[in-house]
């Protein structure tokens, strides 16, 4: 056999084991709810969950963008405010000292018990979810960062001060371009917490969201319809995270 | 010596306050490397010769003494002095193009002018029809090349190389050298050149200062004064190495 064909296999491997994992757990499930005759109220099989996405798909789809747009705009904050807050603490040990232990102080905090808060400071708009989303991604972010920024061969830097640069040709040549895979790490670490985030804040007080749908299907005993909602949220964080690792290579090629 | 000290030692002595106390890396070395002129600096590990070059490189003060480089006492990296260091040290995210052109571009140099530099030069290094790729899809030979073109690219007056073929197999090795030997036939500058493998200084070097270790102490400069280009094979190049072999073995 050949190269070519061979790789070819792998990637259909790549592509197919994980599609008979998921069509093996399906039928499970769908084995397990005929064969022990469970309530649909309890839990509904899988047949029960695309009906239910068959009923209400615009509803279901307005709602998935609602949660996807506060995921993101959330994600994108903890990129912009995280990114300059490491490179802060990277810059002056000073800092380092002040702002660490606050962030892990604010990391400690289960975000959870600020969801409430939020919602009440905030109100039942999208402003709370997209900050609790902040909360939850800031924190891997600004870690990953820092920490890549701080690996920097000392023989790169020694060979860029060889040149006599400035300091902001270091970070901007050297040091930010080296930090990069170790972020993506850290967005890859955030993105899959966000939409976690999204929902929980969804789950205290919207009136909008793939969470709020859940809590709505909930109250009327509509466990099919909370089924489809955690599915799209399933397939919404996968999306994300596969379209991170797609940028990743883009971006990055060299960092194989 | 020819004319003129591009690179003057005086008395510069070197101690590193390490963890278990002071540690003295270099005593009282003198030495003046004229216009030119190819230096080249051995002894075993440990004798501060990587030291010495940090020294002349501005990348670290001396604890005493002072080097003075084209007249003026160094307090930091100058733009005409590159360094070379033992490991290639390319930016993986960058071009082998790219690399080349990093001090050009660090140094606002004219890009258009060091881009066909850039090319001449890799050429030269026959590197040929790589400026694209990225530096993991070279061997560790080609990218020393990269390096060494790097290291050329702001036409620097003064070339300290810090075991630049030592993380080379031997073939390679072989090879680079002859390589540098010819660059510097064909545009002589200044260069010192740190080695551990005699024989690599003798074909190279003009004159050879060697260091005694721990502390690095001036043992001696030994006078190469064979014509080039010279081969790692010649009866001349065997006889010189001998003596400083010796000088090596023989503690102080």
């Amino acid at each position: 056999m050949s190269r070519a064909p061979k790789r070819r296999a792998r990637r259909v491997a790549t592509v197919v084991l994980p599609v008979l994992g998921l069509l093996a757990v399906i039928a499970l499930w769908w084995l397990a709810t005929v064969f022990f005759s469970i309530e649909e109220f309890l839990l509904p099989g899988p047949a029960d969950v695309l009906a239910a996405f068959g009923e209400y798909p615009v509803y279901l789809l307005e709602h998935t963008w609602v949660t996807l747009v506060e995921t993101v705009q959330g994600f994108g904050l903890s990129i912009v405010v995280g990114v300059p807050i490491a490179l802060l603490i990277v810059s002056s040990t000073i800092l380092e000292r002040m702002i660490y232990p606050l962030l892990l102080a604010l990391n400690a905090v289960p975000k959870i018990a600020v969801a409430p808060i939020l919602v009440v400071w905030m109100g039942f708009g999208p402003a709370p979810k997209i900050l609790l989303v902040f909360l939850v991604c800031f924190f891997p972010v600004v870690i990953s960062t820092a920490s890549g920024l701080k690996s920097t061969p000392a023989e790169l830097v020694e060979l860029m001060r060889s040149l006599d640069c400035t300091r902001r040709q270091e970070f901007v040549k050297l040091r930010f371009h080296h930090a990069l895979p170790q972020i993506f790490v850290g967005l890859k670490v955030a993105i899959s917490l966000a939409v976690i985030g999204a929902v929980i804040a969804e789950f205290v007080g919207a009136s909008a969201g793939l969470g709020y749908v859940i809590v709505a299907s909930g109250a009327s005993a509509d466990t099919a319809l909370a089924f489809a909602a955690m599915g799209l949220l399933g397939l919404m964080s996968i999306v994300l995270f596969y379209g991170l690792v797609y940028l990743e290579h883009r971006l990055l090629p060299w960092a194989g | 010596m020819p004319a003129g000290s591009m690179i003057v030692l005086e008395r510069v002595s070197h101690v590193f306050d390490g963890r278990s106390g002071l540690v003295p890396a270099l005593d009282g070395i003198d030495l003046e490397v004229g216009e030119r002129e190819f230096v080249a600096v051995i002894g075993r590990s440990g004798c501060g010769k990587s030291t010495l070059l940090r020294i002349v490189a501005g990348l670290l003060a001396p604890t005493e003494g002072r080097v003075l480089v084209g007249g003026e006492p160094v307090s930091r990296p100058r733009r005409d002095v590159s360094v070379m260091f033992q490991r290639p040290g390319l930016l993986p995210w960058r071009s082998v193009l790219a690399n080349v052109l990093l001090p050009a571009e660090v140094l606002g140099l004219d890009r258009r002018r060091h881009t066909a530099r850039a090319h001449e030069l890799l050429e030269l290094a026959g590197l040929r029809g790589f400026a694209d790729r990225l530096p993991h899809e070279l061997s560790g030979g080609m990218q020393q090349r990269v390096s060494l073109c790097r290291s050329l690219i702001q036409n620097p007056a003064v070339m300290l190389m810090d075991e630049p073929f030592s993380a080379l197999d031997a073939l390679t090795r072989t090879e680079l050298s002859v390589e540098l030997q010819r660059i510097w036939l064909e545009h002589a500058r200044t260069i010192v050149f740190v080695t551990h493998s005699v024989e690599e200084a003798v074909v190279l070097a003009d004159r050879v200062v060697v260091l005694t270790p721990r502390p690095g102490r001036l043992r001696k400069i030994v006078d190469v004064g064979i014509p080039r280009p010279r081969t790692i094979h010649a009866p001349e190049v065997a006889a010189v190495s001998g003596v400083l072999h010796e000088l090596l073995e023989v503690a102080v």
